[in-house]
């Protein structure tokens, strides 16, 4: 039987999901700073959008919402903390391309100023939070709403952000499992990351839907053409 | 940004070191990140020699409750300078 000794350190800001120095070896290094790096030229040069004054100004509007809110964990006495991480609300407020910035720019400010994330992972962060929540999170939300045609508009809008928070954190968390199960030099990392992170933000997802639901609800109440993620439903 | 939606992220920054600081010491709390890897046996550590004096939204000369609301202004200030500045390169072209 493998006993397993879990040594951990407290430190202010709660990790979330970013990936400190250490835990990656080189090829996920790599492999993460070349798609992210990628998958930003590529919405670079088709989003010309991005480059306008007002657009600038509400993507640094949710990042800093966005940065705002992750400072705040409710700790849960022997586990962990009820967290939000806003990957899903920026993707279905500014749509994929913006929302992903949105993202990229708070985890860059993470991690170059506070050194929350590492250095060497910064790569892998964005694309877990920045890309893979992101799109998740957005596609998830569209997807409901179609789904969902025939229930009423305020009802539709929470439960299809619900659900876009919800998932999207839990298949973030499961891509953070596998970089880092892949990482170390033995063959069942998986096994262990991959459940613990599922399983547990699986679980904190339901947290991440219903901000995510209540956060949407209320811009789109107040002005539904700033919810980007309803173009063209 | 609106003068309101300011107010309210400056207020929520004051309100933060509660649960980001003072409840996550009673609590003793870890992250699935952390538990995972210290189930695995990854330790962090740097590959880089890169440091910074707001490490883990602590701030030089204060204590945690104060250095987490201080990272906090400094984090939001940042990145409302980053939309100013580029506003101002694309408006510029």
């Amino acid at each position: 039987m493998l006993i397993f000794r879990v040594h951990i350190s407290m430190r202010n800001g709660a990790p979330l999901l970013h990936i400190p120095d250490g835990f990656l070896d080189v090829y996920w290094i790599t492999i993460t700073y070349l798609a992210t790096i990628g998958y930003f030229t590529i919405i670079g040069k088709r989003s010309r959008s991005i480059f306008r004054p007002e657009t600038i100004s509400t993507v640094t509007t949710i990042a800093a919402i966005v940065f705002v809110a992750q400072m705040f964990n409710w700790p849960i006495p022997g586990g962990t903390s009820l967290h939000f991480l806003g990957s899903a609300l920026a993707g279905i407020i500014l749509g994929p391309a913006l929302g992903s910035i949105a993202l990229a720019l708070v985890l860059v400010v993470q991690a170059l100023v506070f050194h929350d994330g590492g250095i060497t992972t910064l790569g892998a962060n964005i694309l877990n939070m920045a890309i893979i929540g992101v799109l998740t999170g957005y596609a998830t939300f569209r997807f409901f709403m179609r789904l969902l045609k025939n229930t009423d508009g305020k009802k539709r809008i929470f439960i299809s952000s619900f659900m876009a928070g919800w998932i999207s954190l839990f298949i973030a968390g499961i891509a953070c499992g596998l970089e880092i199960g892949l990482s170390p030099r033995f063959p069942y990392g998986v096994l262990i990351t991959i459940p613990v992170m599922g399983i547990w933000h699986l679980v904190l997802g339901v947290v991440e839907g219903i901000i995510t639901g209540l956060i949407v609800l209320y811009v789109y109440e107040r002005n539904p053409h700033l919810v980007m993620g309803l173009e063209g439903i | 940004m609106e003068k309101k939606l300011l107010i309210l992220l400056i207020f929520m920054v004051f309100l933060s070191p509660i649960f980001g600081v003072i409840l996550a010491e009673k609590v003793g709390y870890h992250e699935p990140l952390d538990i995972a890897a210290s189930l695995l046996g990854l330790k962090e550590h740097d590959i880089v020699n890169y440091h910074t004096p707001f490490e883990d939204y602590s701030f030089p000369g204060l204590g945690p409750v104060a250095g987490y609301i201080a990272s906090g202004l400094l984090g939001v200030a940042i990145i409302l300078a980053i939309g100013v500045i580029a506003s101002k390169l694309v408006k510029s072209r």
